[in-house]
């Protein structure tokens, strides 16, 4: 069969039906905009929208692989509820935009961020993973451009765009040369090729699958914000809204995580010897760099910017422990690590979007929340907010019983969990073992920074009465993360880490290697790193 | 889940709910708050002692066999954590449990928390005026995690109960504490923190050590145990998960070089902070090394128990040497707790019967003293503004009850007989010089580390005993009214009102039970104690094991001596090797 009908079958199109509405729905919002300039309708429209697409979703059965375009599978599934419940959040949150003026305009891109977002989490096929990818990138151009006239925010959205740009084209890049070694854009058909190549043919592509891993890698950690890729985060938190820093720390994440888990985790285990090594040393450099720097940081945009930076390392911990396993030895469970990493995507999104939310609500339209200082003394002039924020400080910095504890635990576990292929010594285990320890020490000193924050809103004397002029919208979207952050960390993060890795395992396009693929692999020449 | 079960997690949600009225009461003031606190807590006291009086007193001739419950444990409850697996039928690979339970070596632990928490509401009465509200609802949050600290079976319970106790403890004593709270609030949370992160990886790789063995991934404590006792790991790996979990629970304890952090939080804290920190957190270290690190990891424990005894006995003396020369009272009774905490140590990494039940013992005792010493120093620091030292002299003809209450405190801290302290510190003396005595490698290092623990009696009770006499008898000397405030801005002062009286009073009922009665207390410990105690004591070599039974019982007057040598015979019976 070939595997591009589902673009022209109805039954593959039909897949994609929720991401349909929501982009129906940016076009409406879009279209009527230039007639109606009310400044909260178009949020209800995309409310609505994003609910609808929602009950699609629900309707939607979980077919096991669907091979084509689209994978429609357990992963995908996971992660478009994750960025269709976030989309809700954002859309609460920019619901009364800086540019009152263009709110439609706003409301419009988000939506279409969001179905961005949606279309990453099913996409089985480059070409459409690079659109997809786009669709998130462009609308936030326009978002962090839109109505803001200060030279900060014009430098900040310039920076993003040049370096989004740029990261895309090595991604591309990437994507050429994983083409050019199988012949296929599709991801089942790469890891199909990849697998079950002779020997003598993986010596012929010499090091360009390396190369292909690479690229992507370099690519998405721009998106992820991994150091050292991460030099635009900061400036541009800085230079822009809470409401926009809460969409560039959240969304682009999840989809950048999603794309490397599907692209080189579950596509390509044969690069996965060079896989873990890169995964690994992104995630030791971007937590350190992430942590350290932001112990200095006054700024509160800038403070979360390297958190968010510091909890990219994170999210690699569990693609680098998945890397290893797929290497083996048997019964060493990939999906263990790379349902961490999107289980920590979960607790990492809800954990930052809400502590944004309760900044944005903190500040007003025309002056915003920008130091930590200003937090001074918050925990007696808005005790419910500061509470909140409290505990999206706490989640981040993985104290029990809270959603990022969880999160940690099941980061640690799988990196614990790596184990040496028989006869090549423990130098790998070693290696997670050391990783595991630094993440350890990684998150003692992340509490600092994060305690800072709380130790200046309760121990500190009142600075001067917050404006707290945020609106209802964004201390509902507050509201929203912290019902998400408390629900998972006192009663669903068990369940929920379990089913992460159910979704991970249903959702690899081809099986895992058998015993005896597994040796010829690690039998591989030395063109492959292993 | 039998009906003790239900009241052992009844006692440790019903603080949680305690907690979430306080802190809505925000409008209510002080008077309301703080008898609602005290509500929450008296009532949390009696369901814990109606549990604990169900611990059972020996080993039962014909031990029920239920499915995944050791013969020691009772008030078992085993719930899955936010059903997980529940749907299927089948237990989920990621088996987290709410399971909860109390055995012999948590029991007085648990009991001493709940107990506690009644004295830190009380002690807590007047001194804390602002926001009311919020601290008692963090003293009860604090009391839920206590409790559920002892009480978890499960090994990621434990750890999510030991460290939430971070978040109230760091509230506690960086909002209401004294002039340096704030430095005092982030170093006790970060340090603890950090090693308890190194703890975290530590309790993870028993898990996997498990799981690589048997396929499935529990945190069970007791299926772990078993699963290591079938599949011991190697020496090497023990090693590391020692020192991985050393690195919280010595923080924790605090052994020597790691106890910076104690003189701090216990002097900055506000009264109550200081009572649960010295008298409930402490031991967390202690009793983790003993659930975890003893059972689970014999080998290397017992490789390293040398070292960890070096560092206790640097501990003890420092520890003293350091109390004797503060000029601060409070600062003093924050190092007696290194010297005290040391001795704990030493009784534990003994591995005999005598030594462990001895610490162990001790463990309840200097929460009972040494919270009721911090207790009584925030009371004259109510009265005084000051805990200098030279500015009181004294005070006994002006406070006699208050006096009263210190002799006595002190006296169970130094271990006069027929009081709690000397019971412990007895036990586990003993159980050191045995083990030193006994044949087997680092046999005279041992003996020198008991003799030269013994000069940390002589100290304990010289820094006490000084205390008390420079700030209690001699001639009268009040401390000046603080530097600024009206001539005698604190006159008329008060000897102890009713309300310090039942404070103190819970706590003294315990120093003299437990000094007279010693046997009641250990009976319950030893069902836990002896089983492990021999274990150890046969892997250490030396294949001669002493239960409680044979040391001419102490101090318990003649006619109950025997008749509790009988009951504990029947318990150290069956022990034998």
């Amino acid at each position: 069969m070939d595997p591009n009908a589902a673009y022209t079958s109805a039954a593959g199109v039909l897949q994609l039906i929720p991401e349909m509405i929501v982009v129906g729905g940016a076009v409406f919002v879009f279209v009527g905009g230039t007639f109606a300039k009310s400044k909260t309708a178009w949020s209800w429209v995309a409310a609505a929208g994003l609910a609808a697409a929602g009950l699609a979703l629900w309707t939607q059965k979980v077919p096991g692989g669907f091979a084509g375009p689209i994978a429609v599978d357990a992963l995908g599934y996971t992660l478009r509820w994750l960025v269709l419940l976030l989309g809700g959040v954002f859309v609460l949150a920019l619901a009364r935009p800086a540019a009152a003026g263009q709110a439609p305009e706003v409301t419009g891109s988000l939506l279409l961020a969001i179905a961005g977002g949606m279309i990453v989490s099913v996409s089985g096929e480059l070409v459409l993973l690079f659109v997809a990818l786009e669709t998130i990138s462009i609308p936030t151009y326009v978002l962090l451009y839109v109505g803001r006239k200060d030279s900060a925010s014009q430098e900040s959205a310039a920076k993003y765009f040049f370096l989004s740009i740029l990261s895309s084209a090595v991604t591309l890049y990437g994507f050429c040369f994983l083409y050019g070694v199988t012949g296929s854009t599709h991801l089942a058909e790469i890891a199909r090729v990849l697998q079950n190549t002779s020997v003598a043919a993986v010596a012929d592509w010499g090091p360009l699958p390396d190369l292909a891993l690479v690229l992507i890698f370099v690519g998405l950690a721009f998106k992820i914000a991994a150091a050292p890729f991460h030099f635009y985060a900061p400036d541009v938190y800085q230079g822009t809204t809470h409401e926009n820093a809460m969409l560039l720390a959240v969304l682009p994440k999840v989809a950048g995580i999603a794309a490397l888990i599907r692209v080189t985790t579950l596509a390509m285990p044969l690069a996965a010897g060079t896989g873990w090594r890169i995964a690994l040393f992104l995630a030791v450099v971007t937590m350190t760099v992430g942590n350290m720097t932001a112990l200095w940081q006054k700024n509160v945009r800038r403070l979360l910017a390297y958190s968010s930076i510091a909890h990219a390392g994170y999210l690699l911990i569990g693609l680098a422990a998945g890397f290893a396993a797929t290497l083996g030895p048997q019964g060493s469970r990939p999906e263990e690590g790379l349902g961490a990493s999107v289980f920590y995507l979960v607790v990492y999104a809800f954990s930052t979007a809400g502590a944004f939310a309760a900044l944005a609500y903190l500040g007003s339209p025309e002056r915003q929340v920008d130091t930590v200082a200003e937090l001074a003394g918050l925990g007696r002039t808005r005790p419910v907010s500061a509470a909140a924020l409290a505990v999206f400080m706490f989640s981040l910095a993985g104290v029990p019983p809270l959603a990022g504890f969880w999160g940690k635990l099941s980061l640690f576990l799988s990196a614990l969990d790596v184990r040496s292929s028989p006869g090549l010594g423990a130098s790998r285990q070693t290696w997670f073992i050391v990783l595991a320890v630094i993440g350890a020490l990684n998150a003692a000193v992340a509490a600092t920074y994060y305690l800072r924050v709380v130790a200046t809103m309760y121990f500190l004397p009142p600075a001067k009465e917050p404006r707290a002029e945020g609106g209802g919208a964004v201390r509902t979207a507050g509201g929203l993360c912290l019902v998400a952050v408390l629900l998972i960390g006192l009663l669903l993060g068990p369940m929920l880490i379990q089913a992460t890795q159910d979704a991970v395992q249903a959702s690899a396009p081809v099986p895992p290697p058998k015993p005896a693929q597994q040796a010829q692999i690690d039998g591989a020449p030395p063109s492959i790193v292993r | 889940m039998d009906s003790t079960g239900a009241i052992l997690v009844a006692s440790i949600v019903l603080p949680l709910v305690g907690a979430g009225m306080c802190y809505g009461m925000t409008r209510a003031g002080r008077e309301v708050v703080r008898k609602v606190a005290l509500a929450f807590t008296l009532l949390a006291l009696v369901l814990a002692a109606l549990v604990v009086s169900q611990a059972p007193r020996a080993v039962d001739p014909q031990p029920r066999e239920v499915e995944g419950v050791a013969p020691d444990e009772f008030a078992v409850v085993d719930l899955s954590w936010g059903g997980a697996g529940e749907k299927t039928g089948q237990p989920a690979a990621f088996d987290v449990r709410f399971s909860l339970g109390l055995d012999g070596l948590s029991v007085w632990l648990y009991g001493l928390s709940a107990l506690l928490l009644v004295t830190s509401v009380l002690v807590s009465w007047e001194q804390i005026d602002d926001r009311a509200n919020e601290f008692y609802a963090l003293l009860l949050l604090l009391e839920t995690g206590v409790l559920g600290v002892f009480a978890a079976r499960d090994l990621l319970l434990f750890y999510v109960f030991f460290e939430f106790t971070l978040i109230p403890l760091f509230f506690l004593i960086g909002v209401w504490g004294s002039e340096q709270r704030h430095y005092a609030a982030m170093k006790f949370f970060l340090y603890t923190l950090a090693g308890s992160l190194l703890t975290f990886l530590g309790l993870l790789a028993i898990v996997l050590w498990d799981y690589s063995q048997t396929g499935r991934i529990t945190f069970s404590i007791l299926a772990l145990k078993q699963g290591l006792a079938a599949h011991p790991m190697s020496a090497g790996l023990q090693y590391w998960i020692f020192l991985a979990l050393f690195a919280g629970f010595a923080i924790k304890v605090p052994l020597f070089p790691l106890h910076t952090w104690l003189p701090l939080a216990h002097v900055q804290a506000p009264t109550a902070g200081s009572v649960l920190l010295a008298g409930i957190l402490l031991k967390i270290g202690a009793y983790g090394f003993i659930r975890f690190s003893l059972p689970m990891l014999p080998d290397a424990t017992i490789h390293c128990a040398p070292f960890v005894l070096w560092i206790a006995l640097i501990g003890i003396i420092y520890g003293a040497l350091v109390a004797l020369s503060q000029s601060d009272m409070k600062k003093l009774i924050a190092y007696s707790s290194v010297s005290h905490l040391g001795f704990c140590m030493l009784g534990i990494f003994a591995f005999n019967a005598l030594g462990m039940q001895g610490g162990v013992l001790q463990l309840v005792n200097h929460g009972l003293s040494t919270g009721g010493l911090f207790a009584l120093v925030g009371m004259l620091y109510e009265r005084y503004h000051t805990r200098e030292i030279a500015q009181m002299g004294g005070l006994a003809k002006r406070l006699p009850i208050f006096a009263f209450f210190l002799v006595l405190f002190t006296l169970s801290s130094i271990g006069l007989p027929g009081l709690n302290g000397f019971a412990g510190e007895l036990l586990l003396l003993i159980g050191m010089f045995q083990r030193g005595m006994a044949p087997g490698p680092h046999g005279t290092q041992l003996l020198w580390i008991a003799v030269l623990s013994v000069t940390g009696v002589v100290l304990g009770a010289w820094y006490m005993l000084y205390l008390v006499q420079r700030t209690m008898f001699g001639p009268l000397r009040e401390p000046r009214p603080a530097h600024g405030a009206p001539e005698h801005s604190h006159a008329p002062v008060r000897d102890l009102s009713r309300r310090e009286v039942y404070a103190l009073l819970p706590l003294v009922v315990f120093i003299v039970w437990i000094g007279v009665q010693p046997s009641f207390f250990l009976t319950r410990t030893s069902r836990t104690l002896d089983p492990l105690a021999s274990s150890l004591d046969r892997r250490v070599g030396t294949a001669h094991h002493v239960s409680v039974v044979d040391v001419p019982s102490n101090n318990t007057g003649g006619l109950t001596s025997t008749a509790r040598h009988d009951e504990i015979s029947a318990s150290g019976g069956p022990h034998g090797p």
